[in-house]
């Protein structure tokens, strides 16, 4: 770039060492985080031991006994993957028909099913409660918080597919009818290949926010369907003595989504603007 | 079949389910804020289970706004906290989206650590950073501002330092868990999380700028401020928008941080004012609620309007 071959001798040092220095004060927290997963609770809290201590696994191993950990990891993972795939199962058509066959209402419609994202969770909490609790039931079922999340992050998936969809060359589907390939064909071979990418990125950032949702699946669960949040919130007061156990359950809870993050982060960027970033 | 069917068909289960979810709750919710329902009255138990036969009428609505204490407390706070966090975010993410749209040794490297909080579970956020980065006694801060006064009273003993540094008082590090600081705390922590996004956003848009335009300016002898707020603000327009809008969809029902740096002590937005109602006053609860759904609705219409065209085309 032009502009940066100007740049001075000094900007050329000083810009880099700044934009370093931003990023690693930014990612401090999550190293602190991890650091202190690998101290004892006796350690953690000791200043002389602030970053000279004897490393060990111990958190890590006895996470099951501190914390029961698997069980709410299991019941995250379960909840997260069915409410992606019903997600998903429900937005793809949507999103599709809406990108390659718009009709006057489809802008409308794709306004307000982004500003039932704005209702405000707290003011449906209590009729939510009081529904699957006497009526239906599935209070504290994973079914129910599958069912949640799903409805939850579906405006969002919606978008971020229309977006995806919207960008594929209406010609070369239409150049597939003219050489007479039949719908599925149509779907298969040229569809699908087109839209993966789309699809599968969209598919990761609703996992990461089903996994990260903290409000629905606390306030509609006890103990039978519980996911991480729950667990994370429910240790929300340590008073200093679990700082080593608690550092090492925060750093499994959210350990594989920062990873999985950064596999989607470009992708993440041109879905959540719905394109209009380009 | 005509041509129109498929495509409705698509989409009808994604609109019944979205219109299922906003009704049947919503309207419930508008039922109870016109009746008098709690969930314990040992004096009047005729209220404790929902009927026509307690009707309130606006009397909910007229308690929430005018008697309770907290409702306007909990309004303003709301918009503090939502306010500070989009302005923070967006000056950061600008200046830090200009810092890193350059090459330079290790940038993928800078990118990935730089977005990995928006990323983390906002339970887990919260926890870290109340108890062990703010908290003042066990806490980094504490810990740092320990570490502080006890450098201070080295010197003291310094032969000439000495006397200067005798004269510095000994630092007491901010809790962040009484009242007006524990929405700081909020601030800091949403701000750390939602910073990341909007440099990512940015930093995508400024990308795509036209660089021949740049280069034609520096030609003319445009200086680099003047180049950024004629060429890239207006660039950045749309971006930041939609920024705004995203931040203020998450932000409004901001609930986990609230809970765990203060269980709402001093420091509630209006979803923890609903739920702080509803562990007995459905009632003034549920008007609550239709009142916070109001202020959203305007919120959103005010934003869509601001970013819905620019996303159709």
């Amino acid at each position: 770039m032009a502009i940066v071959a100007q740049s001075s001798k000094f900007g050329k040092v000083f810009w880099p060492v700044l934009a370093w220095t931003v990023a690693l004060v930014f990612f401090f927290p999550i190293f602190w985080m991890v650091f202190t997963s690998f101290k004892t609770d006796a350690d953690a809290v000791k200043p002389e031991h602030l970053f000279v201590f004897k490393p060990t696994l111990e958190n890590y191993l006895n996470m099951t006994e501190n914390y029961d950990y698997w069980r709410f990891a299991i019941n995250s993972v379960i909840t997260s993957t069915f409410a992606t795939a019903l997600t998903l199962v429900v937005g793809v058509p949507a999103a599709y028909a809406m990108a390659f066959d718009p009709s006057k209402a489809t802008k409308d419609i794709l306004v307000w099913m982004l500003s039932t994202k704005m209702l405000p969770a707290a003011a449906v909490l209590y009729p939510m409660t009081f529904l699957t609790k006497n009526f239906l039931g599935i209070y504290d079922t994973k079914f129910l918080i599958i069912l949640v999340l799903s409805l939850i992050n579906l405006p969002i998936v919606i978008w971020m597919l229309f977006t995806y969809f919207k960008e594929i060359p209406r010609e070369i589907i239409e150049a597939g009818k003219m050489d007479g390939v039949s719908t599925w064909g149509e779907i298969k071979d040229i569809l699908v290949p087109l839209a993966w990418g789309g699809v599968a990125s969209t598919a990761l950032l609703c996992f990461i926010f089903c996994w990260n949702e903290a409000y629905w699946t606390v306030r509609l669960t006890t103990t039978e369907a519980a996911t991480l949040s729950k667990l994370i919130e429910g240790n929300r007061a340590p008073e200093g003595l679990f700082f080593g156990r608690l550092s090492a359950v925060s750093t499994a809870a959210v350990g594989p989504i920062v990873v999985l993050g950064w596999f989607c982060q470009k992708q993440l960027v041109q879905g959540l603007t719905f394109g209009a970033v380009k | 079949m005509s041509k129109r069917t498929l495509p409705r068909l698509l989409q009808t289960p994604a609109v019944l389910l979205l219109l299922m979810w906003m009704l049947v709750p919503l309207g419930m919710t508008l039922y109870f804020s016109f009746i008098r329902y709690v969930l314990n009255s040992l004096r009047r138990p005729e209220w404790t289970t929902p009927s026509l036969s307690n009707w309130r009428g606006f009397g909910n609505y007229e308690y929430v706004l005018f008697k309770a204490k907290d409702f306007w407390f909990a309004v303003q706070n709301s918009v503090l906290i939502v306010g500070s966090v989009i302005i923070l975010t967006v000056v950061l993410g600008l200046a830090i989206a200009v810092l890193i749209n350059r090459s330079f040794p290790g940038r993928g490297i800078v990118r990935v650590l730089l977005i990995s909080p928006f990323f983390v579970m906002p339970a887990v956020n919260a926890v870290l950073w109340i108890n062990m980065i703010l908290d003042p006694v066990l806490g980094l801060n504490g810990l740092a501002v320990a570490g502080l006064n006890e450098m201070i009273a080295g010197l003291k003993s310094f032969p000439v330092l000495g006397g200067f540094f005798s004269l510095w008082p000994e630092i007491e590090p901010i809790s962040f868990r009484a009242t007006q600081t524990s929405a700081i705390a909020v601030i800091i922590m949403v701000t750390w999380q939602w910073t990341p996004f909007a440099v990512l956003i940015f930093m995508t848009s400024l990308q795509s700028e036209d660089q021949q335009q740049k280069e034609a300016a520096i030609l003319d002898g445009a200086n680099a401020w003047s180049m950024f707020r004629n060429l890239t603000l207006p660039h950045l327009g749309r971006p930041i928008a939609i920024v705004v809008m995203i931040q203020a969809i998450f932000h409004l029902s901001l609930y986990a941080e609230i809970e765990i740096v203060s269980r709402g002590n001093g420091n509630k937005n209006l979803p923890y004012l609903i739920g702080e109602f509803a562990t007995n006053n459905i009632g003034a609860a549920s008007a609550t609620g239709i009142i916070a759904v109001i202020l959203a609705n305007i919120v959103a219409i005010f934003l869509l309007r601001m970013v819905g065209k620019s996303l159709m085309d």
